[in-house]
């Protein structure tokens, strides 16, 4: 797996068309926190075993121009891939024939895979893990639930004077 | 005979309310109520410290039967049982309790 | 809009002709399988005929029901007699289980009906089914 600049992006994924790698596998992003990390497979179903029929690449989309072209006109199959990682990361992805939604109902709110995008259900839910164990030895550090950033955890709430 | 994953049991006993198991749930739907007494032991200087588990619950509403409390036990004070049969008519009556999870009888 | 009709599948069960069954088959696959699972196993016989008078009805919603469902959902339960009895089968259907946190699941069919059974599980297993459907049976008012 390598990384290529996004410039390179189109230009690369043409050359593996070319070479017989017809088949797009998975289209997908990761938030890496400054970037968004966009992830592609192509496959030849034929020779799948082999290393020549497999690629996957990535590249980094930054938070300042967070924008790729669209592989749709390559890989028809790129199109719901796309449309998913849009509205999941906030990416966009120019040329795309059909920039809908795909999973959500709504393209309103916050993209829900960032990193930055805090589910509100599990900050404002007590969390049972909050509560003093046994012999009441308060952590030094409130424990947090996994997820909930150090910014978005209302302490008063969890505290037992709220309670 | 599989193990099957009906039903999670308590052993109150081994249960030394670190909350581990609270914190590690998923579903967050057990709680863990506890608190601190001192014990005086003849012939020692100091009292022991021990802890006293007053509420253990699991919320069967929420549980998603991942498992992770029972392995995550340091004193394996959780275990699967086969039982199936609790549904309830009302929601409060699938949260049990310290008793009713004891009742459980774990797989062998 | 789902076709209403084709969303329901009648059964009974193997050893209590009186109850009818009406599952719901909507929102995620896994507590639905878990119900294809008891039909295979024989503890559910597929059933076309209408109601027979003192017959009673039980809807069994089993899967998660998405906000986007809810009309779906609505539009089952509507088409119904009106004593049938709610059974919500697996966490989802009873609280919204594990996605009790996701904005756009409904937290519990009983956010839309009175549930009269529920039947814990993720997913119950299809013993946990027919257990849940013997006990809201015991509760009188269903021959068997």
């Amino acid at each position: 797996m390598r990384t290529v600049d996004r410039v390179d992006w189109l230009e690369t994924l043409t050359g593996f068309h070319d070479s017989g790698l017809r088949y797009l596998d998975l289209l997908t992003g990761i938030d890496r926190g400054d970037d968004v990390e966009i992830l592609v497979r192509v496959v030849d179903p034929a020779r799948l075993a082999e290393p020549a029929g497999v690629e996957t690449i990535t590249t980094l989309v930054p938070a300042a121009d967070r924008r790729l072209p669209s592989l749709v006109s390559l890989y028809p199959a790129a199109s719901w891939h796309e449309r998913e990682t849009a509205e999941m990361f906030g990416v966009g992805f120019d040329g795309h024939p059909d920039p809908r939604p795909l999973l959500r109902r709504t393209a309103l709110g916050a993209p829900p895979l960032l990193k930055t995008t805090v589910l509100a259900a599990r900050v404002v839910a007590p969390w049972p893990g909050a509560a003093d164990p046994a012999g009441g030895r308060r952590p030094a550090r409130r424990p947090r639930p996994l997820g909930v950033p150090e910014d978005w955890l209302r302490e008063d709430w969890m505290s037992e004077e709220a309670t | 005979m599989t193990t099957q994953h009906g039903v999670i049991a308590l052993i109150p006993q081994a249960c030394t309310s670190c909350m581990i198991c609270v914190r590690e749930c998923p579903s967050w739907c057990i709680t863990v109520d506890s608190h601190q007494e001192e014990v005086s032991e003849p012939g020692s200087r100091r009292p022991r410290t021990v802890s006293v588990l007053d509420n253990f619950t699991i919320d069967y509403g929420l549980c998603m039967y991942c498992g992770i409390c029972v392995d995550v036990c340091p004193f394996d004070a959780l275990a699967w049982a086969p039982d199936v049969d609790y549904s309830s008519d009302d929601r409060a009556g699938l949260v049990h309790d310290t008793e009713r999870l004891a009742g459980w009888v774990p797989h062998e | 809009m789902i076709g209403t009709l084709s969303a329901r599948q009648a059964f009974r069960l193997a050893d209590l002709p009186g109850v009818r069954v009406v599952m719901a088959s909507l929102g995620l696959a896994c507590c639905a399988m878990e119900v294809e699972s008891a039909v295979r196993m024989g503890l559910l016989l597929e059933d076309d005929q209408e109601p027979a008078e003192a017959e009673r009805t039980v809807l069994l919603v089993a899967g998660t029901v998405t906000d986007a469902l809810v009309p779906a959902v609505t539009a089952v339960l509507a088409e119904l007699p009106q004593d049938t009895t709610v059974v919500s089968f697996g966490a989802c259907a009873g609280t919204g289980g594990p996605y009790w946190d996701a904005p756009t699941v409904t937290k519990g069919v009983d956010q839309l009906v009175v549930v009269a059974r529920y039947v814990p599980g993720c997913p119950p297993r299809p013993d946990a089914l027919v257990a849940g459907l013997r006990s809201v049976a015991s509760e009188g008012g269903i021959r068997s």
